[in-house]
């Protein structure tokens, strides 16, 4: 069996191919691999914002979601709020989630490994001593983050586990979560 | 054992001035100095040092009125001059090399243990400092064995650093300092800025403290502020003393050659990672500038001194780079060297009482910790004074009056 045959019998929905022949393409047009992603938030009151998010830049030009999409971030009752919606954190947690499980279909389609079920339970530890200013010596993010896949694919245990491993190379939430990043707000 | 009516720990500026205010009061007392007479300043401090406040902040137990430059920064050898002719002049009842061993309550007072015995006592006054112990975060355990690593309290001169560049983490006054020394010596020097003050030396004709002391800046007592432990954190004032007023920002740092980057987040397969916040720590210290120089501008105008005062001055905002460093791999860099300036703490580890708050802060309120116990020379003690030399006089009146009215009491019982 060799491996173009498990590609072909793996079907993860992942479109691999054209994701390997934009690698092909962007080779030669690094300018073409400068995306730029935006979200628009607007203050709904209280801690209650509304993101939409409409289109980014990449590829050399504009482009535009299928349709708008809306996220609502609220704080919950305890923090004296109304709740409207899942709070930055978790939304936070959400997208690391989101882009492993991501991760790790485009990688079992390369490999050739058939999913069947991909879970993931993300969990978040925070001091809120922290953002309520009460020790200058807790950050105000995560202290740790666990996140705790199961897998059910045509594929070993050790072969999972190395799927999971390069998704997370290979990340871009992983990334922006684990690593320093430059950040600069500005005022209009 | 002997027996005395106050022990005073540590002959810094704090404690030679509580003992010249005991000494008026008649109160017997003796001073307990773990090394010399202004320890610190003898033995903790970089070679180059010059206090950064200007002469007239500086006096010592009695001795202010007597400084011929006012407006002059003193070298720390000079400085230690004073303190000696001060004690001298004073005659004030120090007993060095005596280290504090323990401090513990008993009936009438305390118990001081020193390697040199035990003393008796009815009250204690700590002037042992804020700057005993560098504060340096945990990630330096992960620093290769091979990068030399310094506190301001070690540092002493550019020709003990190794060769290569230097990494200084910190910029308050320390990093400043240090970061502009090595820079001059000829190392390459990369700043890891936290959170910071921004000030000029001079603003429209003056020493910038100077406008704070007209302005009030630093008397206003601890009962009167809103958030005692905020402001007991304010970093140092960043500002360096020299012949000439010179400003010692990021800006006149970068201007040297420092590349400056985020704050030092922790050290990671050898690799230090530093914070993409420095936008904003380098914006929110130009907003408080701004703000003290708007309320040094209005005290001008309200006290009808436009006449007097150069006129306002710009600055220009602190130039941040587009992308700051974030990585350094300390394997592949030429980094030798890390200086740690990232702030002090004191030592109370010899207290042997419940007076220390869940992170080992010690409890007091303006000084009294418990009866018959006193801390001195701790950042925001009574006043924003308190942290500086001149401080010392005002916070010690004030508790040996406490101290002798206590005594008065326990007598007429």
């Amino acid at each position: 069996m060799n491996i173009q045959s498990e590609i072909k019998k793996a079907d993860n929905g992942v479109n691999v191919a054209a994701l390997m022949d934009a690698r092909e393409a962007l080779s030669a047009a690094p300018e073409a691999a400068q995306f730029t992603w935006r979200a628009q938030s607007q203050w709904m009151g209280g801690v209650h914002s509304r993101s939409i998010v409409t289109g980014f830049f990449g590829l050399g030009q504009e482009h535009a979601h299928k349709k708008p999409y809306e996220l609502d971030a609220d704080h919950p009752a305890c923090f004296a709020a109304e709740d409207n919606g899942p709070t930055p954190v978790e939304i936070v947690l959400s997208a690391l989630a989101s882009c492993l499980s991501a991760g790790v279909a485009s990688v079992a389609q390369h490999r050739g490994i058939q999913l069947r079920s991909v879970s993931a339970i993300i969990e978040g530890d925070m001091d809120i001593y922290g953002i309520l200013g009460m020790d200058p010596d807790i950050r105000n993010g995560f202290s740790a983050i666990r996140v705790r896949f199961d897998i059910d694919a045509d594929a070993t245990q050790e072969e999972i586990e190395a799927v999971v491993s390069q998704s997370q190379k290979r990340s871009a939430v992983f990334d922006i979560v684990a690593n320093p990043g430059t950040v600069n707000v500005t005022v209009a | 054992m002997k027996r005395t009516t106050t022990v005073i720990i540590g002959a810094g500026q704090s404690g030679i001035a509580m003992s010249y205010q005991l000494a008026r009061s008649g109160v017997e007392h003796v001073v307990l100095e773990r090394g010399q007479v202004a320890n610190s300043w003898r033995k903790e401090r970089w070679n180059s040092l010059r206090l950064l406040t200007p002469n007239w902040m500086n006096g010592l137990a009695g001795s202010d009125t007597d400084i011929r430059h006012p407006e002059g920064f003193t070298h720390v050898s000079t400085f230690i001059d004073r303190f000696d002719a001060t004690v001298a002049r004073n005659n004030s009842p120090v007993q060095q090399e005596t280290t504090v061993l323990s401090v513990r309550p008993c009936t009438g007072g305390y118990q001081v243990q020193t390697d040199q015995g035990m003393i008796a006592c009815n009250s204690v006054v700590m002037a042992n400092g804020a700057c005993a112990l560098p504060k340096v975060p945990e990630c330096s355990r992960e620093i290769p064995g091979d990068i030399a690593q310094f506190t301001p309290l070690d540092y002493k001169c550019p020709s003990d650093v190794p060769g290569g560049d230097v990494l200084v983490v910190g910029a308050s006054a320390s990093g400043l300092q240090i970061a502009q020394e090595l820079q001059c010596s000829g190392r390459d020097v990369t700043l890891a800025v936290g959170n910071h003050l921004r000030l000029p030396r001079r603003y429209r004709g003056a020493d910038i403290l100077a406008w704070m002391e007209a302005i009030g800046a630093f008397s206003v007592p601890h009962t009167d502020v809103d958030d005692l432990d905020r402001v007991r954190r304010t970093p140092s004032l960043s500002l360096i003393g020299s012949d000439k007023p010179q400003a010692l920002d990021l800006n006149a740092l970068q201007e040297i050659g420092v590349r400056i980057t985020g704050r030092l987040s922790t050290m990671r397969d050898g690799k230090a990672l530093f914070s993409g916040s420095l936008h904003n720590l380098c914006a929110a210290a130009d907003q408080k500038l701004k703000r003290l120089l708007v309320s040094i501008d209005e005290w001008i105008a309200e006290t009808a001194q436009t006449s007097v005062a150069a006129p306002e001055e710009q600055f220009v905002p602190t130039c941040v780079p587009d992308a700051p460093l974030l990585s350094m791999d300390l394997a592949v860099m030429k980094t030798r060297s890390i200086v740690w300036a990232t702030g002090y703490s004191p030592d109370f580890s010899w207290l042997e009482m419940p007076v220390f708050d869940r992170k080992g802060g010690l409890i007091h309120i303006g000084g009294l910790v418990a009866p018959g116990l006193y801390a001195m020379g701790q950042p925001y003690l009574r006043s924003r004074k308190s942290t500086h030399i001149h401080g010392a006089a005002e916070d010690a009146l004030a508790l040996a009056n406490h101290l002798t009215a206590r005594l008065g009491h326990s007598v007429a019982a």
